[in-house]
């Protein structure tokens, strides 16, 4: 029982890591309607970001977080114009071409990051390394608790961002109807590469957070973005809403194939779950997809 | 059907025939390194063919391509090795029809659905399939599985030369002169004006997929055959993906001969690198930097270059249509 409680504990903070990125990757669909197949790159690049802070200038892991935010959502602010002129461009089929600049994309930097780095795995250090935290029957490393309270404030922001202020309010307009929010004045154009860099800006934050809490090398993007198409399956295409659901049940699948049946299955039980889900549910579990 | 010209068909029948001629004549003019590297060649023009079936002609991105590949080649290795002992001949068709059967499990839920979810399914099948076979014994888990060596370089080239020219045949009579290439087409530029028109949308694109995926796992069984060894990295790997979508978007989406033309081209330039540099890593990197290059400035490939105005011209007044039909159509 202890074991079972550990490992729902378990996956539910690190579900809270995944919620972070998935839920922008959500609203990058909903507003530029291009899949980022390169949601893995950012991730690791995030991490890579993190170890080389720590490593190099002695700070603290987390330190890296604020950096990472604005360092790659400058680098999103600058290929979302891109993204934004292919997916709307007068070619024959600008949604594939969309998906395969993404798919080009994530093997650039899957390509640079093993030229560069090589396949060696990277560990994120910070303060709360190797201590854990007892809760009554089960025990926690307290990095998960740290990451997860890093996710909460992240996505609680994001949230804040998207209800509570103006220019979320333009987002949402524009992920919602796309023609009504151009009349209303808004610059999808503009907004697009707001949104591609902030997306871009989380996503390496959450790459922060997954190599301080496991570690990371170029190769595990794709686990990555395997993640955030089983969260945006799940949940449905652009529902950011369902995503922080989805997010939660997948840490929580993920953990509990991981403790009983064996690390290596995991992957298989996902894509289980995902073609399931496919098949009985197209449009998400919460029906709520585009 | 098409009202071209017979005159301005000559000059490439008579290309054709001299590049056939070229190719049956192959083994005689050349050692045995360089036939393995025309063989390759031939193996990545008809894979790149195969994975263009649905990607160029239906307009469906299958990120998981390799999947059938290792199908075919794992289903040979299995039944040729001890227990079985099968004849080669034998286990092509029995590799095709298991690709067969997977192509329809998998594409029968997800094609119905956005292009998205269909490239998301697939390349997360792809992985998958790495993950299993690693993890069976059957398999011969991470360690692979190992084929009976038949060392015969001629007749590996041929059987390669076979395949990519029956492909290749077989895309033309399907895609180019039939009614059937005409509902694939008109699903990939309209699909709810195809389902109007009285196709059968669904049906279609599950043959096409089909058809794509047993194409790829005869080139997958005859590669396994060919190398005597095989592991789930080298069949299932997303490398190979990677490699088939560059290929297509190199030569020309959607254009019979793009494939041939990215597809020789771009498996040779990766022989050279290997024998001049012997690194895979900034390969992969390169193949990125291709895929982005060409989507922003190429995007019809290279046989869009030859392709003429006139056709240019076309492709992008119906682009232009279908924009606007979308736009009107889009809640």
């Amino acid at each position: 029982m202890d074991l079972f409680l550990q490992t729902l504990l378990n996956g539910l903070l690190i579900g809270g890591v995944i919620a972070t990125f998935t839920i922008a990757f959500q609203l990058t669909f909903g507003v530029l309607h291009v899949i980022d197949f390169a949601v893995g790159g950012w991730v690791v690049l995030g991490g890579y970001l993190g170890y080389y802070m720590a490593a190099g200038l002695g700070v603290d892991g987390f330190l890296a977080i604020p950096a990472a935010f604005f360092l790659f959502g400058a680098i999103g602010y600058l290929i979302g114009p891109i993204l934004y002129n292919v997916r709307n461009s007068r070619t024959a089929r600008p949604e594939l071409m969309a998906l395969a600049l993404t798919f080009g994309l994530f093997t650039l930097l899957r390509g640079g990051m093993l030229t560069a780095w090589g396949f060696n795995t990277r560990n994120v250090p910070t303060a709360l390394s190797g201590e854990s935290l007892a809760l009554g029957p089960v025990t926690v490393p307290m990095i998960r608790v740290a990451a997860a309270v890093f996710a909460i404030v992240i996505a609680g922001g994001l949230f804040l961002f998207l209800y509570r202020t103006r220019y979320g309010l333009a987002i949402r307009a524009t992920a919602e109807n796309r023609q009504n929010a151009a009349l209303m004045g808004v610059n999808i154009r503009r907004l697009s590469a707001n949104v591609y860099g902030l997306y871009a800006g989380i996503t390496a934050m959450a790459g922060v957070l997954m190599g301080a809490v496991y570690s990371v090398n170029p190769e595990i993007g794709l686990r990555y973005t395997l993640f955030a198409f089983f969260v945006a399956v799940l949940a449905g295409l652009g529902s950011v809403g369902g995503a922080l659901v989805a997010a939660l049940l997948l840490g929580v699948i993920e953990a509990y194939v991981s403790t009983y049946v064996g690390s290596s299955y995991s992957l298989l039980a996902i894509f289980a779950t995902l073609f399931l889900v496919l098949l009985i549910s197209p449009k998400g579990i919460l029906r709520r997809g585009l | 059907m098409t009202t071209q010209p017979v005159k301005s068909r000559l000059p490439g029948l008579l290309l054709l025939a001299a590049v056939l001629v070229l190719l049956a004549l192959m083994p005689l003019m050349v050692n045995n390194y360089w036939l393995r590297i025309a063989t390759g060649a031939l193996m990545w023009a008809g894979l790149a063919c195969s994975w263009n079936i649905l990607g160029g002609y239906a307009g469906y991105i299958n990120f998981g391509h390799s999947a059938f590949f290792g199908l075919g080649a794992y289903v040979t290795a299995f039944l040729m090795n001890d227990p079985f002992g099968l004849p080669f001949l034998v286990t092509v068709p029995a590799g095709m029809l298991v690709t067969a059967v997977f192509a329809v499990i998998i594409g029968a839920p997800t094609l119905r659905l956005r292009g998205a979810y269909f490239a998301i399914a697939t390349w997360a099948f792809a992985e998958v399939l790495i993950q299993f076979a690693s993890a069976m014994d059957f398999t011969g888990g991470i360690g692979g599985i190992g084929l009976p060596p038949y060392l015969n370089e001629r007749f590996f080239y041929f059987a390669m030369l076979g395949a990519a020219a029956l492909t290749y045949l077989l895309t033309w009579l399907l895609f180019e002169r039939s009614r059937f290439g005409l509902k694939v087409k008109a699903l990939r530029d309209h699909e709810p004006a195809a389902e109007a028109m009285g196709i059968n949308t669904a049906l279609v694109k599950l043959q096409t997929f089909v058809l794509s995926a047993v194409t790829a796992s005869v080139f997958g069984a005859i590669f396994a055959y060919w190398v005597t060894f095989i592991n789930p990295k080298s069949v299932f790997g997303g490398d190979i993906t990677d490699q088939m979508v560059v290929m297509v978007l190199l030569g020309g989406l959607g254009s019979l001969w793009g494939p041939a033309i990215g597809g020789v081209a771009l498996f040779v330039v990766n022989r050279l690198m290997w024998m001049y540099w012997g690194d895979t890593a900034f390969y992969i990197a390169l193949l990125g930097a291709a895929i982005v290059l060409v989507v922003l400035f190429l995007p019809n490939g290279i046989a869009g270059l030859f392709s003429g105005r006139r056709s240019n011209a076309l492709e992008k007044a119906a682009g232009k249509l279908v924009g606007r039909v979308d736009e009107g159509e889009r809640p």
